[in-house]
């Protein structure tokens, strides 16, 4: 086995290939502590958020909902909002459907007792705009500044199933006392001439917010039109003073992409690299 | 070094780590790059032409499974959203065929017969047989085109499958036959197993059995722990993300591609 092993090494310091994963290991150690440094700052300032807009037909509620995980499952998500917000909810088919939201909705296991009415999925995409599911609940993943939206209604599909009111994900979530954008200034003076029920001072949020993210921005249910629901949601709306602009996932690739990108052209190459020299030897020979 | 073939048990275990890692992600990036892990072991194991063309069948078919995979989300709505999602699903499936492929190519499948205890023969022999079909096929169609071509015969597009299929056929069924008598000649099943060629696990098994194990750990614990994202969003979509440590993981996958290459 030892001699194995250093026989190994020597194959190994003779090919290009590994000369290649020689350098990448050495670059590891590079880019390694700026990726790691850069990713718990980013969840220390603000941790995950994900909306959800609930609409029985008769009234529409929003929740800002702080995830525990990075991504969560759409099932998931409305548990986290029954936990935080007080959303009430019912589950079928063994926990993977949605029979019940908000009161709205058939009792049992059968998500479908009520049909043609049931509730339809929408994810939004950030701007108001919404898109039908492709997938159920349970596979769908929800992670920071995701839209996800619940319509109590008849339509087999997204081309007939009513939609969700145009929700951006600032209209539930939304980003306090940050005078870098432009937004937030008009929405604080607004949340400061309309406190609403629950709604607790703002400056004292503001202090403590790089603390503990999780009560600054907790769940807010709103129970009137979505008209007035992003203004009720303003108020507790907790400060996002360290982490003003998008969520940090979207800004652009990252350092870790860029060594799986040289992880790959390594592979890729050096595979290449051998079947080319294995062609040339056995044509030769 | 070593030359003496791995043991088939390695390969098992280092399959069905990759496919493991494969299946708890839709991260495109490290997908792609279970594709070129893929790619690279196959390159340092192939044997011979004949698995060259299993591997490149197994490559064509998961290439047809992410297309068809996002083609689904014809379906539904038509969204970037929606056919992101899709397209990830289905390269999760193909990333698995390619797995697959690397493992047909570069392992017998016959060996691993040998390893099974001396009760479970028969399911044994048949999931080897069943195994070795596609790698089987695609050499035996490989065979017929070569003995047409030497004959002057050429056939193309549609009217050549039943010149091909019934040869390819037959030499299936022939086979088949020759290895069934081949094994009941030798007693295959009925008593103890041979000594005569034992295969020892060698530090080229190891050293490729173990960093698999060790890459399917740090997924299951990134996706457990959940420190990682292993499942990007596609709704608003977003930068795929690339955790050091799971890259490292990948890596480690790659290792069978350096060690233990058999004699050519």
């Amino acid at each position: 086995m030892g001699d194995d092993v250093s026989t190994v090494a020597t194959t190994v310091l003779r090919r290009p290939v590994a000369a290649a994963f020689a350098v990448l290991a050495a670059l590891m150690p590079v880019t390694w502590p700026a990726v790691t440094e850069a990713s718990p700052a980013c969840a220390a300032e603000s941790g995950p958020h994900a909306a959800l807009v609930i609409d029985t037909g008769a009234g529409v509620r929003s929740f800002c909902v702080a995830l525990d995980a990075t991504t969560v499952s759409g099932i998931h998500l409305i548990e986290l909002a029954g936990a935080q917000g007080h959303l009430s909810y019912g589950f079928g088919s063994g926990g993977q459907a949605v029979c019940r939201l908000a009161g709205v909705g058939p009792q049992g296991d059968d998500c479908f007792a009520d049909y043609p009415q049931y509730w339809g999925y929408w994810h939004g995409d950030g701007h108001g705009g919404w898109t039908w599911s492709s997938s159920g609940a349970a596979s769908a993943r929800v992670g920071d500044g995701a839209l996800d939206g619940w319509v109590w209604g008849s339509g087999d599909s997204g081309a007939s199933h009513p939609k969700p009111p145009p929700t951006a994900i600032d209209d539930v979530c939304v980003p306090e006392a940050t005078p870098a954008t432009s937004p937030s200034p008009s929405r604080a003076t607004h949340a400061a001439a309309v406190p609403s029920a629950g709604a607790r001072s703002s400056a004292s949020k503001a202090s403590s917010s790089p603390s503990d993210p999780g009560t600054n921005r907790s769940a807010k249910p709103s129970n009137d039109g979505i008209g007035r629901a992003s203004a009720a949601g303003t108020p507790t709306a907790g400060a996002l003073a360290a982490a003003p602009g998008p969520p940090p996932a979207s800004a652009g690739p990252g350092p870790g992409l860029l060594v799986a990108l040289a992880l790959g052209a390594a592979l890729a190459g050096g595979g290449w690299l051998r079947i080319r020299t294995s062609r040339r030897r056995r044509s030769i020979g | 070094m070593d030359r003496r073939p791995v043991h088939p048990m390695a390969w098992i275990v280092w399959a069905t780590s990759a496919g493991f890692v494969a299946f708890v992600t839709t991260d495109p990036v490290y997908l792609l790059l279970l594709w070129a892990v893929s790619w690279f072991v196959y390159a340092g194991h192939r044997v011979d032409a004949e698995h060259a063309r299993s591997f490149r069948l197994f490559l064509t078919g998961a290439m047809v499974a992410v297309a068809l995979r996002t083609a689904l989300v014809f379906f539904g709505t038509v969204s970037a959203a929606n056919t992101t999602f899709s397209f990830l699903e289905g390269l999760r499936l193909g990333t698995i065929l390619v797995i697959f492929g690397t493992f047909n190519a570069v392992t017998d499948p016959f060996g691993l017969v040998r390893m099974a205890p001396r009760h479970f023969h028969e399911p044994a022999l048949a999931a080897a047989l069943a195994l070795s079909i596609a790698p089987r096929t695609v050499a035996g169609v490989g065979r017929v085109r070569d003995a047409q071509r030497m004959r002057g015969i050429r056939i193309h597009g549609a009217r050549a499958l039943p010149a091909l299929a019934v040869p390819v056929l037959e030499r299936g069924m022939e086979e088949a036959h020759t290895l069934a008598e081949s094994m009941d000649a030798r007693g295959h099943g009925a008593g103890r197993r041979s000594r005569y060629r034992p295969q020892p696990w060698t530090g080229a098994a190891i050293l490729i059995a173990v960093p698999a194990i060790a890459a399917a750990a740090t997924f299951l614990a990134a996706s457990v722990g959940g420190w990682a994202v292993l499942h990007p969003q596609t709704s608003p979509i977003v930068w795929p993300e690339a955790d050091p440590l799971l890259l490292a993981g990948i890596g480690l996958l790659a290792v069978p591609g350096v060690v233990g290459r058999p004699e050519r």
